[in-house]
């Protein structure tokens, strides 16, 4: 075997565990990310100034 | 005066020349005719007959009358755009603000598959090793298995720039040639039972704009820490798809998928032909890549089909993965994501994988650019 095969092997060996581990890395990132800035419906206009009018009210009481 | 004088393009004509531009009418041939990556081809096609002809004035000549060389407009433009590694850049930008991460969030363990179907790149560099190619010129041709164009020439122009034409030439090639080469590869490797899988996933979950403006912010600062010297190419990919997500920037995410990437893709195709001379192309070594570029697209599917096989081992019934959708792993959106549903349709007409197949395939997206940044982090360590 040749030095530079043997280089080549190793690289590859490296090369295959890093992408492996850089995938995983970047998988909990997805999961995290997913977990802490989950999806929040928006409220239609509707909604959000009635809400507004009767916390207004509130306030006034 | 002889013809030698009067037409010198004719008296200098090789049957290499010939050659070439027969290679470059393929190759526009391949572009019109079969739709064939016409983006890149035709360019590339035709910047190959532009250079072929003798004397072209495309190219750095010696100036008969002085003796002095004048500077062709293909070799500034090469040495601006590709020794520098400029143009391919310039079109992470314009990739990344084509992709949309959302599949890879509803489905977030298919992005393994784009590293298992990166396979192809290593066994292939090992295989050129075993060829003779030094370690640099190794991991030039093992990265065609990316099927990745730009992230190929990048690591071409740095460790190979005297292969960078066949290597570009095999990388989009095997690209707009993934529905011939997967489907044979998958067909031997899996069950017809196998193929009739169906994947239920999270495929209506709506993801927060949050998550997805944050994920290429965070992505870039963690490859950033793990591995600097990969950064150009994930740190260009991620800030192209920051501009698409940031809400903020719509026109310029527009001029990036549309202006940014049709100018940069004209420039790097005629620039890449200018490597196409028949002095530098016509070899055996030519020969050899292409072959060893089909190995590592073959080897690709490979890694990607036989990981999920795997993975099946530990999953109970009823929640096993479509090896086919291992394949889509690659690089190559959307193409592979296409052919794998349409293998599935022809197999079960109700079975969708569609979004599963998507989800892997922009995984294959971020795994190609990650496999470039480790080549170009560990060759110049171990080499």
């Amino acid at each position: 075997m040749t030095p530079t095969v043997q280089t080549a092997l190793l690289i590859a060996g490296i090369g295959i565990v890093g992408i492996f581990i850089f995938m995983a890395l970047f998988y909990l990132m997805i999961i995290a990310l997913d977990k802490y800035l989950p999806y929040q419906e928006e409220k239609p206009a509707e909604v959000y100034l009635s809400e507004t009018e009767e916390e207004e009210e509130e306030i006034e009481e | 005066m002889g013809v030698e004088q009067l037409m010198p393009a004719i008296a200098g004509m090789t049957w290499q020349h010939l050659v070439m531009i027969g290679v470059g009418l393929i190759l526009i041939y391949l572009a019109i005719a079969k739709n064939y990556e016409p983006t890149l081809l035709l360019p590339m096609g035709f910047g190959a007959i532009l250079v072929n002809i003798p004397l072209s004035s495309a190219l750095t000549q010696i100036d008969p009358a002085t003796g002095e060389a004048v500077e062709g407009v293909l070799n500034i433009f090469f040495n601006a755009g590709i020794a520098t590694e400029i143009f391919p850049l310039l079109i992470f930008i314009a990739i990344g603000a084509m992709i949309d991460f959302t599949p890879l969030f509803r489905n977030p363990s298919l992005l393994l598959f784009g590293a298992a179907a990166q396979l192809g790149i290593f066994l292939t560099m090992m295989l050129a090793a075993l060829l003779g190619y030094d370690i640099r010129e190794a991991a030039s041709i093992g990265i065609i298995g990316a099927a990745d164009g730009p992230t190929s020439i990048v690591v071409a122009s740095r460790f190979a720039p005297n292969l960078l034409g066949p290597i570009s030439v095999a990388a989009y090639s095997y690209m707009a040639l993934v529905p011939i080469i997967q489907p044979p590869v998958i067909r031997l490797l899996t069950s017809r039972k196998e193929r009739l899988i169906r994947m239920t996933g999270n495929n209506n979950k709506k993801i927060s704009k949050k998550a997805l403006i944050a994920f290429p912010i965070v992505i870039t600062i963690a490859a950033g820490i793990i591995a600097p010297s990969s950064l150009a190419l994930i740190g260009f990919l991620m800030f192209g798809n920051l501009i698409r997500e940031c809400g903020v920037l719509n026109k310029l995410s527009l001029a990036a998928q549309n202006e940014l990437s049709s100018l940069v893709t004209i420039l790097l195709g005629i620039t890449i032909a200018s490597t196409m001379t028949a002095e530098r192309f016509i070899r055996v070594d030519t020969l050899i890549i292409i072959a060893l570029g089909l190995f590592a697209f073959v080897f690709d599917t490979f890694g990607g089909v036989i990981f999920a096989k795997f993975l099946n081992l530990f999953r109970k019934e009823g929640n096993k993965i479509n090896p086919m959708v291992g394949a889509c792993g690659i690089s190559a959106f959307p193409m592979s994501a296409r052919v794998i549903h349409q293998m599935g349709q022809k197999e079960d007409p109700y079975n969708y994988l569609l979004m599963p197949a998507i989800s892997a395939n922009v995984g294959g997206q971020i795994g190609s650019v990650v496999a470039g940044g480790i080549i170009l982090t560990l060759v110049p360590l171990l080499a």
